[in-house]
């Protein structure tokens, strides 16, 4: 199956800025692809780039077409949640619905009633009066309608509280994703969307620092709870990370054989989180 | 909403299977039984459905269930008694031989464990 997502030396300066430095990297259908990266490492440009809200300049498709050209296209096929609330805070939710269906054309008003129906939103509310929570509900109702090939989620549960949050991504997975969908979403919070990822890229001052499925992550990546006379032979096996917990050594090693490792401590597969620590810190490019 | 504790020793989908494979040998899955979807295991565990569809293909591969089409999984006839010499198997081999050095390096006697244990059951 074609790429739902190619970028081949995508980079975007702003004056002097060089917010994305040729990055090259492609998204399967049927996939969850966490892109994650520190406040300014250029997710949000790339995400820009995706939508057609930004130029660019290297090669970008999107499901086959270039988002600067063809995004009126696009827009039928995409839906995107952003974490900045952007729905007007005077409409009423049946209105919002019924500016949906006027405007898009593979709107489908029911699919976004029945997704409502099962909230504590009511039609006849206006945005202003909704919580925050129910805010992203209200987008997420959205989304299920135009029911789009690729959804991009920008920070989707930022400020939202944990029933909220978890209730987002089960309705996600139950109601939105199937084998046809892609989802590609940035967060800051790693943990909460570790288990459902199907790939990640981690992306630090513009670059790609890893890009990888998450299945393959054991086979490349080692972490060592270090006993405390192995650490010199350790430190000669070069970790990319070291870390000290409780007066012992954590270390990451990159493409080690896990046997080798084994005899010098306790070794496991890193989570998404430790392993993003040491991926930024041993940035090069940092 | 049950919040889900991963271990870290071991990848998820072979916990998922864990839990898959008790469900089976404590008998609240029988022969022709359907399995919990994909998607449903996915959506409570809030994992990735390739994930869950790894631990139901390694059951797949080891006919304990089978996927059928448009139906789901089911459980075959013979489950219960292939998982349990199965899990067996791998208790002698994997769990055994940690369980084995520990009593030693307490200085336990098994014979007096065992019998200590059943003597406390009986009172």
């Amino acid at each position: 199956m074609s790429a739902v997502v190619s970028a081949h030396n995508l980079t975007k300066r702003y004056g002097g800025f060089t917010a994305v430095d040729h990055i090259n990297f492609s998204v399967r259908p049927g996939r969850i692809v966490g892109l994650v990266g520190p406040n300014g490492a250029g997710k949000s440009t790339i995400l820009k780039a995706i939508l057609g809200l930004v130029s660019f300049s290297g090669e970008l498709q999107v499901l086959g077409m270039r988002p600067d050209r063809n995004r009126a296209r696009l827009m039928q096929e995409v839906s995107y949640i952003s974490d900045v609330a952007a729905l007007p805070d005077w409409i009423r939710v049946n209105q919002l619905l019924q500016l949906m269906q006027d405007i898009h054309p593979r709107f489908d008003i029911a699919r976004t009633r029945n997704f409502l129906d099962a909230t504590d939103i009511g039609m006849k509310q206006r945005v202003s009066t909704l919580s925050k929570g129910m805010k992203t509900q209200l987008h997420l109702a959205l989304v299920m309608g135009v029911d789009a090939r690729l959804l991009v989620l920008d920070e989707p549960t930022l400020g939202l509280d944990l029933i909220y949050r978890k209730k987002f991504y089960q309705q996600l997975l139950n109601e939105y994703f199937d084998e046809e969908k892609t989802i590609l979403v940035t967060t800051h919070q790693i943990e909460e969307i570790e288990h459902i990822l199907s790939d990640v890229l981690f992306i630090n001052h513009g670059h790609l620092v890893l890009d990888m499925p998450v299945e393959e992550i054991a086979s490349h990546y080692v972490q060592l709870r270090v006993a405390p006379e192995n650490l010199q032979a350790a430190r000669q096996l070069q970790p990319i990370h070291e870390s000290r917990q409780l007066n012992e050594s954590v270390m990451i090693f990159e493409n080690l054989a896990r046997e080798r490792l084994q005899a010098l401590g306790q070794a496991r597969t890193p989570n998404l989180a430790n392993l993003f620590v040491a991926k930024m810190e041993g940035d090069v490019h940092a | 909403m049950a919040d889900i504790q991963w271990r870290e020793d071991q990848p998820i989908y072979i916990q998922i299977r864990e839990r898959l494979v008790s469900m089976i040998l404590d008998g609240r899955l029988s022969p022709g039984d359907a399995l919990p979807s994909v998607r449903s295991i996915a959506t409570d565990l809030q994992v990735n459905p390739l994930t869950a569809m790894k631990a139901y293909q390694s059951l797949v591969d080891e006919a304990v269930v089978e996927k059928r089409r448009g139906r789901g999984m089911f459980c075959l006839e013979g489950a219960r008694e292939k998982l349990l010499n199965m899990e067996r198997q791998r208790f002698l081999e994997q769990e055994w031989p940690h369980i084995r050095q520990r009593i030693e390096n307490l200085g336990l006697n098994v014979k007096e464990l065992m019998e200590t244990g059943k003597g406390d059951k009986d009172q």
